[in-house]
């Protein structure tokens, strides 16, 4: 097997400019999620009626379907949509010329409330309900006893869980080459089209999933000892 | 724009289930082939020795930070490559299934064996001492006593691998394989373009009660396992 050297270093670098979409798109999708996603798990814990049954069948939706559908019917279905409402509204607005990186933030948004309100369910169900009933015995509010007491303890537990959802999203995102979205992936492979270099681009992007994804795992491997070493002390004292 | 077809979704559905059986062997072999290759990553893993080990923790945080759909195209392209140059046979006449089977193989052994070292680690070592110590050899120790008990702790995370892996396995689509995704994607070419939403529709139809029989069955197995594992307890 002969590899294209020269090609390989040179498309690694320019790979590596899709880095800030590819976490771009990441970091995105959670900050949409996390607020989205908590006050899910707290409806469905509460056992709010109707609201349970519905977050129930969206959560198993999108668990329940590949997210490469997910893309595709997102991205067969939005712009028309756009479209329609921006005619019916009397704009004059080319929906179609939109960067496609809308419409990821959408797909990976939807996709990661549907985990991320799973993760935080567990989490604060391993919360210990003394917690909360002594934090409103000495006089804090709900959402006092929640914020300073709960999620604190909540998020040590959910930490390991976050980080694989991040890792799978991240890894996701290579999917978004679908909706046109010029990230890592497309990058390589539009690079290997004009010469049919393709193994050397996969390798290239094999490389950099690795090192994002590693980094990744290392950030959070920090961030949950942080988190733990709070906890050590508070068990100590 | 043309309306949407709601009956269009039905019609799709009846075309595009013959090619379940694609979906399913791909399932099946991925899973026969991976559970052997993580039987092999979990033994070294637990096993303990210095190389084994290390070789099986690389190649697991490797394959938990590659993409499915990179490796699968790293297999697609390279893998004919590779045989034809070390050991000269050609490869790329033959039928694609087989590059998805490898690229699963390789995925679903890396979750495999973590789902197989946990269980196995979950298991009281007392178990394996107090069956040594009545008299079984190591071998009948483990198959009689920690596997069946190991097998009750990983079902649900099984569960939870296979239909992942059954997720994942819609992209073999982008390599050429006529499965149900391959299929969908044929219809909406013949159909130039139009009902796209319909037949991607139908797809999620197919796959999400897929997952749900899939979480059913493991549910109604992991309640019979862990009935058995109660009245042991008790």
């Amino acid at each position: 097997m002969e590899l294209n050297l020269d090609y390989l270093i040179k498309t690694f670098f320019l790979a590596i400019t899709g880095i800030p979409t590819t976490l771009e798109i990441t970091i995105v999708a959670l900050l949409v999620a996390t607020p989205i996603s908590f006050f899910m798990a707290i409806y469905k814990i509460y056992n709010v009626k109707i609201i349970k049954q519905i977050i129930t069948a969206y959560v198993s939706v999108i668990r329940g379907t590949p997210i490469v559908l997910q893309i595709l019917i997102v991205y067969s279905l939005l712009p028309s949509l756009f479209n329609m409402a921006v005619k019916s509204m009397g704009w004059n607005w080319d929906v179609f010329s939109m960067n496609p990186i809308i419409y990821a933030y959408i797909v990976f948004s939807l996709n990661t409330i549907a985990g991320l309100s799973e993760v935080f369910r567990s989490a604060l169900l391993t919360v210990n309900t003394g917690q909360l009933e002594a934090a409103h015995a000495i006089g804090m509010t709900t959402v006092q006893a929640y914020t300073r007491i709960v999620i604190p303890q909540a998020l040590v537990v959910a930490m390991p869980n976050i980080c694989n959802l991040t890792v799978n999203l991240i890894k996701g995102t290579s999917l978004a080459f679908m909706m046109t979205v010029k990230e890592i992936t497309s990058i390589a492979k539009i690079e290997a089209s004009f010469g049919y270099n393709y193994i050397e681009s996969y390798i290239d992007i094999f490389l950099i999933y690795i090192i994002v994804c590693s980094i990744t795992q290392l950030l959070f491997s920090l961030v949950e000892k942080h988190f733990r070493s709070y906890k050590s002390i508070t068990k100590a004292s | 724009m043309r309306p949407f077809n709601p009956w269009f979704i039905l019609e799709v559905i009846s075309d595009l289930l013959p090619y379940l059986p694609v979906t399913i062997f791909m399932i099946l072999g991925s899973v026969f082939f991976g559970s052997l290759l993580g039987f092999v990553l979990a033994r070294a893993k637990v096993m303990g020795r210095r190389i084994p080990k290390l070789l099986a923790d690389c190649y697991i945080a490797t394959l938990r930070c590659t993409p499915p759909i990179v490796l699968l195209f790293i297999v697609y392209y390279g893998l004919p490559e590779l045989l034809m140059s070390t050991i000269g046979v050609n490869i790329n006449n033959v039928n694609k299934i087989i590059f998805v089977l490898v690229t699963f193989t390789l995925l679903f052994g890396a979750t495999m064996s973590e789902v197989m070292r946990t269980a196995y680690e979950s298991i009281d070592k007392g178990q394996q001492e107090a069956a040594l110590s009545i008299g079984l050899s190591p071998y009948q120790a483990f198959y009689r006593i920690m596997l069946p008990q190991s097998v009750a702790v990983a079902l649900p995370n099984f569960g939870n691998a296979l239909i992942n892996l059954m997720k994942d396995g819609s992209l073999a689509f982008t390599v050429g394989l006529i499965d149900m995704m391959g299929q969908g994607t044929l219809i909406i070419s013949r159909n130039f373009g139009s009902y796209a939403l319909e037949t991607y529709i139908a797809l999620a139809i197919i796959y999400w009660s897929l997952t749900i029989l899939i979480e059913k069955s493991f549910g109604v197995l992991e309640m019979h396992l862990s009935k058995g594992k109660k009245s042991v307890a008790e």
